[in-house]
């Protein structure tokens, strides 16, 4: 939502935040927004904290300090499935779909919840990716990893999402299906908030409207300058 | 002709009756119903350890509440059978629900040495606190009373109300697991984590299935009171819950035939076999080792996919 002379209607806003591994702590201070509208990335090296930052906002990690809000709530000490009915929706790294399902189903899973009509959530999916239409009986573990990457951010569309966190997209897939995934995360652009971890910087220089950089658990760096975004080679040295 | 069985109900339900029928005209009408008795509590059992994929070491509780509920309302209030085994199911309703709700927050082992240190529980609260309740180590032998043709102490009669039991068992599972509920419960068996990000509560709907499970247990609990007009605390011995594991790993788990495929061929192996050789476990654990390694699927796993 456009609020006048540039500036967006904040959707997350994560605040001070600490995250622990026993006695190791990965996120060390980390402050972070999304406005609505924008594609974040959040781009690092192995280790550098990117999952752990994502997980931690999905709600599948306690901060030991800080906050995490969206639309002004509180997310702390909120129930997974709850996050998700506010929502946000995750996108899992590794791309694991419920095999022993079919394709339908595993549509069918995640409009349940939603009150979503299982023909308007079909629908969703196949506005991205209409080749999926083919798939439908098929059990979900025969799927590709492009197909199997794909029906994860389909599935995520289904209901009313508001946000949605993609982990490292494009990781394992051939560069054929790497261009697919970009054009599908660009045609969502328009509808949806998102916040991608990514390692590959011509990834992150065709999507991002805003870049975070991480290292060692701290945000080292966020590139607001889209001219600057789409020049990678610029903020490399930073990983 | 298989995958047409397996998808239709009405093809499962029509198979299962003939075999049955036949089976008895071979045997004996008795020793068929105890064979369909135990088919139910395997029923209950899978719906838990093959759908939802939570293995409980401690089922035979519930098999023994409905058994015991049946034996005590007919002993002590009325000997009426269909209220009797109302109450039996009632019982274990009631347990499923109120332990149900503490073990459902459980999973993997915890879940299932859980199930197993509350039927531990359950077999000392029958044997020891209560005697002049349950009978003690004796148990209590009841008597049921009978309606004209109505007669549940009529073998023909019983038998019939069996099968039916075991066939409205087997509807109800099969439409419970082919509902959206039934894509949930292979979903939670993959990865309930991921199904709560989807914005489910798992913690309600695996309390249902979980009590849907006490339920149908309870039911073959109160029906194995009726057949046998007794009930004794072997119905609720937690060293007898390896019998239903073993013959849900038998049949097939996750498959409403597989569970009563693997009931009724664990009842021939523990009726049959017993007569020949004294130690006929034995050949119970070879099996289970043969099956282990080899028809991971079971008897009918293994059939459906020849």
């Amino acid at each position: 939502m456009l609020l006048g002379q540039g500036r967006y209607a904040m959707l997350l806003k994560v605040n001070n935040l600490d995250v622990f591994y026993g006695p190791a702590q990965v996120l060390d201070d980390i402050n972070i927004h999304v406005d609505e509208g924008e594609l974040v990335c959040i781009v690092g090296r192995n280790g550098a904290g990117k999952t752990t930052l994502l997980k931690t906002i999905g709600g599948f990690m306690e901060p030991a300090s800080g906050s995490i809000t969206f639309r002004g709530d509180n997310l702390e000490g909120v129930p997974l499935e709850k996050v998700a009915m506010k929502g946000i929706k995750y996108v899992f790294q590794d791309k694991r779909v419920f095999g022993e399902l079919t394709v339908k189903e595993n549509i069918e899973l995640a409009a349940y919840p939603t009150e979503e009509s299982l023909s308007d959530a079909i629908q969703k999916v196949m506005s991205i990716h209409p080749k999926m239409k083919q798939l439908l009986g098929s059990k979900a573990k025969g799927l590709s990893g492009g197909e199997r990457q794909i029906l994860l951010i389909g599935r995520a569309l289904v209901g009313k999402p508001q946000l949605l966190l993609v982990d490292e997209p494009t990781e394992g897939l051939a560069a054929k299906i790497i261009g697919e995934i970009i054009e599908i995360l660009l045609k969502m652009k328009a509808t949806i908030s998102m916040v991608v971890v990514e390692q590959n910087l011509s990834t992150v220089s065709r999507l991002a409207d805003r870049v975070y950089i991480m290292k060692e658990g701290k945000i080292l760096r966020e590139i607001t300058d889209r001219e600057l975004i789409r020049q990678p080679t610029l903020y490399e040295e930073d990983l | 002709m298989i995958s047409k069985i397996e998808k239709s109900p009405g093809l499962t339900l029509a198979v299962l009756a003939i075999g049955f029928t036949i089976f008895a005209f071979f045997t004996s009408y008795p020793k068929i119903t105890d064979f369909m008795i135990f088919c139910v509590f395997v029923l209950g059992f899978d719906l838990i350890y093959g759908h939802m994929g939570h293995l409980s070491f401690g089922h035979m509780l519930y098999l023994g509440a409905g058994s015991y509920g049946t034996a005590m309302f007919a002993y002590f209030v009325s000997p009426n059978p269909f209220l009797a085994i109302a109450c039996g199911i009632m019982t274990a309703a009631v347990l499923g629900l109120v332990l149900g709700s503490v073990v459902v927050k459980t999973s993997g082992a915890a879940f299932a040495l859980l199930n197993l240190a509350l039927n531990e529980v359950g077999a000392f609260m029958v044997l020891v606190p209560f005697p002049q309740w349950t009978g003690g180590e004796d148990g209590l032998s009841v008597y049921f009373e009978s309606y004209g043709l109505i007669n549940v102490n009529n073998p023909k009669f019983w038998f019939c109300f069996c099968l039916g039991s075991l066939l409205l068992v087997c509807y109800i599972v099969i439409r419970f697991v082919r509902s959206p509920y039934g894509i949930f419960l292979k979903a939670t068996k993959e990865n309930e984590v991921r199904v709560k990000f989807l914005g489910y509560n798992t913690y309600i709907y695996k309390l249902v299935t979980f009590v849907l499970s006490c339920v149908i247990a309870g039911f073959a609990g109160a029906l194995n009171t009726v057949n046998l007009s007794y009930t004794n605390p072997s119905l609720i011995d937690p060293t007898r819950n390896v019998e239903v594991i073993f013959a849900s790993l038998m049949g097939g788990a996750g498959s409403v035939i597989g569970a009563v495929v693997g009931g009724t061929a664990y009842m021939t192996i523990s009726n049959y076999l017993a007569r020949y050789i004294i130690r006929w476990e034995m050949f119970l654990g070879i099996a289970l080792l043969i099956f282990a390694f080899k028809f991971r699927k079971g008897i009918w796993g293994y059939i459906a996919k020849a």
